[in-house]
């Protein structure tokens, strides 16, 4: 089934809900669990009785046999909120191979969207933002949501620049509720900023995740000569080096990740980063126990 | 330094191709898209200079290859001395072995010579030794060492064959075409005269050959030899063999000389004779009595000159009985046997003996007896006789048929049974008689019988020649003489007559050679010569006779020829003088004498101004100077050098082309 994780694959399916389908499935199958993950309320202990509980929930059975009274306590469960945020900034359309990070992100989206709602009837919904907010799908488990988010989806193609200030001081307008919140961007900021922009979202109680998505060649670029690069988002040309591509640009790129990834867990957020060329079950996994841990 | 062929040069405007396509043709870098450069800093500089000095790199090999190239074709020389380059030279010594170096201490001088020729060479100069006969033997390959070239020097023996400056000519030509280095050519010979070639342009050498002459005698010497013997082959009858030899003196004063005839190391017979001042004189021996079976003769004088081993002739004379022929006739018929021997006797000098018979007597002959049968003029034949000459033919017998005029009173031809056709008088027709029309040259009955021209025919009887070689037709096409197998022998037919009634052939001077060639050949002899020369060849077998082995003992007592040789070898070249003995492939034996050239007799040597022409047409310089072996110093020679800017092409070409590829290579993956 790995392969049904691999983006590459993904990336030659039509359809996002099938593609979301696909990966979901194909990562639950991995899990060796059932597919109806614990959505019925399920017992967790006998206590004994003391006065004052409600006798709603004294166990008749046990005492008619013992003829002592126990309560019967359950698990509790609740839906949470799934609020993802995408960035669709023209640097997300970057591609070294055949999925560019914005379908990789696509397809994280997703998966997330189709587990939330399908699987754990989770509330769920989406913000495209670049350098202001683009769209803005309210999160909810109603029939159809799924469809507005995949559609939703489709409809984020990549342009303008990346601007974490501006949508987010939106974001804290809309997410009122408590829940978990997903960012997937490529994150081309200094993680003092970005951690400082994402950080009042956890203050509201939420849970945040960090997806890091990066192109391979991003991490490590491949440069057989001098040659002139032009910013997606910026159309600033510049002359580089492989010398500098290979030594000192993978040092500071590495350096970034590593600040971001410290700077998020020290503020409570949760990171990831995921290269484009690796399946998508991390991701997935992260996720899950995130929100198990959470509820 | 200069240029050869400096219009090559013109070729330098193709260097502005390397130029157009590096400086004008501006190279263009397709920019690559990149989500963020946050983390990237200019490097501008460095990598345009970068570039830039790799292109230039690259366009001057390319300019290199190109000019460099351009150069070589212009084929640059430098000038350098003699001395420089008499390093790269090829030292040939060559000693000439032929007969006449058999003279005196002629060949010890010549060897001696050139081992001091060898001597004074600088010790990486590259010599070789070849002997000069009538070819040019080589006895080295071109080597530094000392020893083997001492070696071929003193291996070298005197020879018997003549030599040939025309040869060494044609050789060294042939040689300068593979070996690119100068040669210095040190001939070491008796410079004789009869060893140049007729013509003095076949003596010329090519240019890079340096004639150095080293004459070991420097004026002629007188000598005595037996310049030829007149001896036949076979003897049949002793007394009347005759034995003619002559005696000539090169550059000697008016003699006597005493003229030996000697058979199988016994003198048989002495002669006197005068010899004229610088002359020639023949003796004559009347008789030559050998026994039966093949001898050893020669003809010798008493000389005591400076070459001894010309002073005596080598023959060799084999003595048989002669062959019988039997010639049948009608009784009437007296003219046609006359004929026909006193041709055969005049040519044939006793070698067959005919039996003449009339019709009648040949009742209880055995035609197996005879060498060949001759039937003239018959009419009719006893049916015991024709049975038994028929048999005669078929095992392998034959017979020589003239039919006359009864062959027009003949319904078919005896022995062979061909129909006869029509008898032609034409004495009675308008022409009177007939020519010979055509003949068959190849034919051996005919081959010196230069066509029978002028031969008048009276008579001839047409014959079917279906299944007959018609070697001789008249004039109106009728065959007059024709060949037939039959069986393992053979019919040869004459549709006239032998006597003078039909034709006027045996008046004629060429009936003698008719007969004379129609007997051996139909008793498969062949005159065989008592003597041959050195150097000339010997056929050992037919074109028919493959695959049988032959047998041949040189003078030494040795068989020169393989076992592959000796099945498969269609000639034997006689390089000894003596006499040498043959099994050939028809199964006879024989013997044969043979003797040097008698050119090589002759010690005139060349005359210094024929030699300095010589030795000029080679840039030669004279043998005292290249003895010293000290090159002029102020001599320059031009030494071309373009195969040293072909090395610096090649090693251009390949560092242009690893670098370009690998330029190349990270063009391809930039795109």
């Amino acid at each position: 089934m790995q392969r049904f994780l691999d983006p590459a694959v993904l990336a030659s399916i039509s359809g996002l809900d099938l593609v979301a389908k696909t990966v979901v499935d194909g990562f639950v199958a991995g899990l060796h669990r059932s597919p109806d993950f614990g959505f019925s309320q399920e017992f967790a202990e006998y206590r004994a009785y003391s006065p004052g509980d409600d006798l709603r929930h004294v166990d008749w059975n046990v005492f008619a046999r013992t003829e002592r009274a126990f309560l019967k306590r359950y698990r509790g469960e609740t839906n949470t909120l799934l609020t993802v945020l995408l960035d669709a900034s023209n640097s997300m359309n970057f591609s070294s191979h055949s999925v560019n990070k914005m379908d990789y992100a696509r397809f994280l989206a997703a998966s997330l969207f189709y587990l939330a709602n399908k699987s754990q009837r989770d509330a769920a919904g989406l913000i495209v933002f670049d350098d202001e907010l683009r769209s803005f799908i309210r999160p909810s488990a109603r029939q159809g949501q799924l469809h507005r988010l995949l559609s939703g989806l489709e409809n984020a193609e990549p342009r303008a620049r990346t601007n974490y200030g501006k949508p987010l001081d939106y974001f804290q307008n809309l997410l009122r509720r408590r829940g978990l919140v997903v960012v997937i961007s490529d994150f081309y900021e200094a993680p003092e900023v970005i951690v400082k922009t994402i950080e009042p979202l956890r203050f509201h109680g939420n849970e945040v995740i960090l997806f890091h998505v990066l192109d391979p060649r991003e991490i490590k670029p491949q440069l057989g000569a001098p040659s002139i690069l032009i910013d997606l988002e910026t159309d600033e040309a510049m002359e580089v080096t492989p010398d500098y591509a290979h030594a000192e640009y993978v040092e500071k790129m590495d350096a970034h990740i590593a600040a971001l990834r410290d700077r998020a867990r020290a503020s409570g957020l949760d990171y990831c980063l995921l290269v484009t060329d690796k399946p998508l079950d991390g991701a997935l996994r992260e996720y899950l126990n995130i929100r198990q841990g959470r509820f | 330094m200069g240029l050869l062929a400096p219009w090559f040069l013109a070729g330098t405007v193709l260097a502005g191709l390397p130029i157009y396509i590096h400086l004008l043709r501006k190279h263009s870098t397709t920019p690559q898209p990149f989500s963020s450069l946050m983390f990237f800093e200019r490097r501008t500089q460095s990598s345009i200079k970068h570039r830039r000095l790799r292109y230039l790199l690259l366009l001057s090999l390319r300019l290199a290859v190109l000019l460099f190239l351009i150069l070589a074709f212009a084929n640059p020389f430098i000038n350098r001395s003699a001395a420089s380059m008499s390093s790269d030279k090829l030292l040939l010594v060559v000693i000439d072995n032929s007969f006449s170096m058999r003279g005196g201490s002629r060949l010890a001088d010549a060897r001696r010579e050139a081992l001091g020729v060898l001597e004074s060479k600088r010790p990486s100069d590259h010599a070789q030794v070849m002997a000069l006969g009538s070819q040019l033997h080589v006895l080295t390959e071109p080597t530094v060492d000392p020893g083997s070239l001492r070696a071929a020097v003193a291996s070298i023996t005197p020879g018997d064959s003549r030599a040939s400056f025309g040869e060494l000519a044609s050789v060294l030509r042939s040689m300068v075409e593979s070996v690119r280095t100068p040669i210095e050519l040190h001939l070491f010979s008796d410079m004789q005269r009869s060893a140049m070639a007729a013509n003095f342009q076949e003596m010329v050498l090519p240019a890079s050959v340096t004639l150095v002459l080293h004459p070991v005698v420097k004026d002629a010497v007188p000598n005595w030899a037996v310049e030829g013997v007149n001896a036949p082959g076979e003897v049949w009858d002793p007394k009347k063999t005759r034995v003619q030899a002559v005696v000539a003196g090169y550059h000697t004063a008016a003699a006597t000389r005493t003229v030996s005839l000697v058979v199988n190391g016994k003198t048989m017979a002495m002669r006197n004779v005068e010899v004229p001042a610088n002359g020639r004189a023949s003796v004559e021996f009347e008789s030559l009595d050998v026994p039966y079976g093949f001898s050893r003769c020669e003809v010798k004088i008493d000389s005591a000159d400076s070459l001894p081993a010309d002073d005596a002739s080598l023959f060799a004379v084999r003595r048989s009985d002669p062959r019988k022929v039997l010639f049948v006739h009608e009784a009437n018929d007296t003219r046609s046997p006359l004929y026909f021997r006193s041709a055969l006797v005049s040519a044939a000098e006793s070698a067959f003996a005919v039996e003449n018979v009339s019709v009648d007597q040949t009742g209880n002959l055995l035609p197996s007896k005879y060498s060949f049968v001759v039937l003239s003029d018959v009419l009719s034949l006893p049916s015991t006789f024709e049975n038994a000459l028929e048999s005669y033919v078929k095992g392998g017998g034959n017979v020589l048929i003239a039919l006359g005029t009864a062959g027009a009173r003949r319904q078919r031809v005896p022995v062979v049974g061909d129909n006869i056709l029509e008898a032609r008088n034409y004495s009675r027709e308008g022409q009177r008689f007939l020519n010979v029309g055509e003949a068959d040259a190849a034919h051996p009955s005919v081959e010196k019988a230069d066509h029978w021209a002028g031969v008048k025919f009276y008579f001839a009887v047409k014959v079917d020649d279906t299944n007959s070689r018609v070697v001789v037709r008249l004039s109106d096409q009728t065959p007059l003489l024709l060949d037939k197998n039959i069986g393992e022998g053979r019919v040869l037919l004459l549709t006239s007559g032998l006597d003078n009634l039909t034709n006027d052939f045996p008046l004629d001077p060429v009936f003698v050679p008719f007969i004379d060639q129609t007997a051996r050949y139909l008793s498969g002899t062949e005159s065989r010569a008592s003597s041959r020369v050195v150097d000339s060849f010997l056929q050992l077998r037919s074109a028919k006779e493959q695959a049988i082995s032959v047998e041949v003992v040189d003078p030494a007592g040795k068989r020169p020829l393989s076992l592959k040789e000796a099945s498969s070898a269609q000639t034997y070249q006689l390089t000894e003088a003596g006499f040498y003995q043959l099994r050939l492939a028809d199964g006879r034996e024989d013997l044969v004498g043979v003797n040097p050239d008698p050119r090589e007799s002759n010690l005139d040597v060349i005359p210094e101004d024929v030699l300095s022409l010589w030795r000029g047409n080679a840039h030669a310089q004279p043998a005292e100077a290249a003895a010293a072996d000290v090159p002029d110093p102020v001599q320059k020679k031009p030494f071309p050098v373009w195969w040293y800017v072909m090395l610096v092409v090649l090693a251009a070409a390949v560092a242009e082309s690893v670098f370009a590829s690998h330029y190349l290579a990270i063009q391809r993956e930039d795109s």
